[in-house]
């Protein structure tokens, strides 16, 4: 992995384009994690509304600006709330959320396991 | 006329459930043969029922706009074939499509199982009236499809653009013959499950309603994922979007039930398991209906938000559940466990690790999908769980599971030992090189993606060793196990490799990227009876210097009125090119959307693949018999 980022790093320096293409990109993830607020089931980037439109904007100013990922993030939860970010948070309203699952999946597995347990005894 | 007619066989149908039930539980213990009484009044239910849905099909077709159904979602200019479509693209004929899928089915189920004891037949029709009379009393009182209405209108409101479309005309009866088909697998265990009738010959007569069922399902949710690609209009198949995932955790428990009930016809073990697998499919199909009927879900497939209706079938729903839990435990009696003697390299075993892992899938999707419904009762904050919540929970588990799945075929019942450990693992590290050239030229997460691929090159490869080797055992289980490495595979390399133009262009310009040029050349007009279209035409010059033409179109419907954005999609087997173009207001240009997506169509036809097994495993049991 870190061979990789010094590549990344020493191309950056060596190809400028790739600085824009890398915040182009950083733009298209962000707006895939936003939900489009009035549409049905679509993120900002996949959507053409005028809203996810006026997103797309915002969020590129916002990136020029110099705000990371997160921050932006943080912005537009403050604005609009968690029902905007696609990418849910952890957070304690999300423990059960995150944790239930994981916690199925230990349950399933002690119960195969107890299967072979019982047959030794 | 005709919707007079629809209306009264409504209220015959229900009225037989009467008779039916009266007669079976007469013929319950006079006999040992099943009173032929019982077998006709099915036939006629569904006669009935089938009545009734001509009659709104025949209202639908002759734009009968007495009919609140018809005025509500048609119009005199539609084309004939979505004015049929129309009849089951809307809340009342989709439940009444249901309901006529539910009778077809019993009848079917009754007059098929005649080597199953009679009592059992009889206790399954109980069961599945019982789900018939809910379906009839839901659709005579909260969502009648032939209400009246006076004065007559002229015209009708018409039918949503978006659903007027040839995926969307099969897709509700296809899924739903999925959905009801597992009722029946349902009634069947229940009544199986008190009369202890659970033996190695009912899972095998069970389990052809599982896997026709299965079928179903699977195509049904693959219509749903091609109409979302080219309708939709920004080239995804699937967003985890909760309708999406009401229709995929059925499914989920149908696979988990259809491994299970092998080790059932087999070894005559998990009886218990087999039981709650099978209310736990149905419980989620109805479920499932329950959340997209009752308008909690903000989506497309909400046709109305109307309380009422959420809230019958919420009761409807757990009365069926708790019917089904006070039968389980009350009647349903554990007797064979031979599940003791378990070797830990068996077939037995990697079922029972396929259970766990599917469950544990299920789990995510369930939860994912209600956990932000109850949030929101419980206090009040909307919270959105979308694809990143999925993906982080669902594909490191998928690495374990793809790997199991392509050596557990290969174990033997009871007791088995890993055979030629050096091919496998041959296959293995072929399976790693060719990832690992595959990823190194892309910024992605390297070792996930790594390790992704390697799991389903694995099993792609041994799956496709065991097809061609002597030693294939079961045709139908090694299709399946291919498709899906095949779907996983192309859903990565579609994913990496696909390429995307989002840009503006006025009429006459050219985009140029490295890879190729987009020149916007003109727009054309045309008109048709129920929508004018711009169409658009686009060369596409590429780097080989090959040049495609392709066409989308803005739809301006006039009935009701909507614009859509037509995607126009130049298929061939590597790789899919998708426009759309869509209106900026006030502006002289549009905005294009130009992407490539390579593997789109292996998407599909692994599907199928998938579906195929099945078919080859009933097709392979009616030789057998």
């Amino acid at each position: 992995m870190k061979v990789l980022k010094y590549i990344i790093i020493v191309l950056m320096i060596l190809n400028p384009n790739l600085s824009i293409a890398q915040s182009e990109n950083l733009q298209n993830k962000i707006t895939k994690n936003l939900r489009c607020l009035i549409c049905q089931g679509q993120s900002v980037y996949d959507s053409d509304s005028q809203f996810a439109n006026s997103l797309k904007v915002l969020v590129e100013q916002k990136l020029s600006d110099g705000l990371s990922e997160k921050q932006i993030y943080n912005y537009l939860k403050d604005r609009y709330g968690e029902w905007i970010l696609y990418d849910t948070e952890f957070n304690k309203n999300t423990y059960f959320l995150w944790l239930l699952p994981i916690l199925m999946f230990i349950i399933g597995g002690a119960i195969i396991f107890k299967l072979f347990i019982l047959k030794k005894n | 006329m005709a919707s007079l007619i629809g209306s009264f066989a409504l209220v015959f149908g229900l009225c037989l459930s009467i008779f039916i039930i009266f007669f079976s539980i007469k013929n319950f213990k006079d006999n040992n043969i099943l009173d032929k009484k019982v077998v006709s009044l099915t036939f006629l239910q569904f006669f009935f029922v089938l009545i009734s849905f001509f009659g709104l099909i025949i209202s639908f077709v002759n734009s009968d706009f007495s009919n609140e159904t018809v005025f509500n979602h048609s119009h005199t200019t539609i084309p004939i074939f979505y004015k049929i479509s129309g009849a089951w693209g809307n809340h009342e004929g989709s439940l009444l499509l249901w309901l006529l899928v539910l009778t077809l089915f019993l009848f079917l189920f009754i007059s098929t199982s005649k080597k199953q004891a009679k009592q059992y037949r009889i206790l399954t029709l109980l069961f599945q009236q019982i789900i018939i009379i809910g379906f009839f009393i839901f659709l005579i009182k909260t969502s009648n499809p032939f209400n009246y209405i006076f004065p007559v209108p002229n015209e009708g409101l018409g039918l949503n653009p978006i659903l007027q479309d040839p995926a969307l005309a099969i897709h509700p009866p296809i899924l739903y013959l999925g959905y009801v088909g597992s009722s029946i697998i349902f009634s069947s265990a229940l009544s199986a499950a008190s009369l202890s009738y659970i033996s190695k010959g009912w899972a095998k007569h069970i389990k052809q309603w599982v896997l026709i069922s299965w079928i179903f399902l699977t195509l049904g949710i693959l219509l749903g994922s091609i109409w979302a690609y080219y309708e939709l209009g920004w080239g995804g198949f699937w967003f985890w979007d909760p309708v999406e995932n009401v229709s995929l955790m059925p499914w989920l428990a149908l696979t988990t039930l259809l491994h299970c009930i092998l080790v059932l016809e087999k070894r005559l073990a998990l009886t218990s398991w087999v039981v709650i697998l099978s209310i736990a499919t149905f419980a989620l199909s109805m479920c499932g209906t329950f959340l997209v009927r009752s308008g909690i879900l903000n989506s497309i497939h909400t046709f109305a938000n109307d309380p009422e209706r959420g809230l019958f079938i919420l009761i409807f729903l757990f009365i069926l559940i708790f019917l089904s839990i006070a039968v389980f435990f009350f009647f349903h009696k554990n007797e064979n466990q031979n599940i003791k003697n378990l070797f830990w390299l068996s077939k037995e075993t990697s079922i029972l690790v396929n259970n766990w892992f599917m469950m544990y899938f299920l789990s995510v999707v369930l939860i994912g999908t209600i956990y932000p419904i109850f949030l929101e009762v419980f206090s009040s904050e909307k919270i959105s769980v979308g694809p990143p919540f999925y993906h982080s929970l669902i594909i490191p588990f998928l690495i374990p599971f793809l790997i199991a799945m392509a050596f557990a075929p290969r174990l033997k019942w009871i007791k088995s030992k890993i055979e030629d450990k050096i091919q496998m693992i041959i296959f293995f590290v072929i399976s790693f090189f060719i990832s690992l050239l595959i990823v190194k030229n892309f910024d992605i997460d390297f070792l996930l993606n790594t390790i992704l691929i390697t799991s389903a090159f694995y099993l792609f490869f041994i799956t496709l060793k065991d097809f061609f080797s002597k030693r294939i055992g079961n045709l139908a289980q090694n299709l399946a196990h291919f498709g899906f490495s095949l779907l996983i595979l192309s859903i990565l390399f579609n994913n990496i490799f696909s390429k995307e133009v989002i840009t503006n262009l006025k009429i006459g310009e050219t985009f140029i990227s490295e890879d190729f040029k987009i020149n916007f050349e003109n727009v054309d007009k045309k008109n048709e009876k129920n929508f004018k279209a711009i169409i658009g035409k686009f060369n596409i010059e590429n780097i080989d210097g090959n040049i495609e033409v392709l066409n989308p179109e803005l739809r301006i419907y006039n009935q009701p009125n909507i614009i859509t954005s037509e995607a126009d999609i130049k298929t061939n087997l590597l790789t899919d090119k998708f426009i759309t173009m869509n209106v900026v207001q006030n502006q002289d240009y549009f905005n294009v959307r130009y992407q490539v997506k390579p593997f789109m169509i292996w998407i599909w036809i692994s599907v199928i693949l998938i579906s195929f097994g099945g078919l080859i495993s009933i097709l392979k049991k009616k030789y057998e018999n």
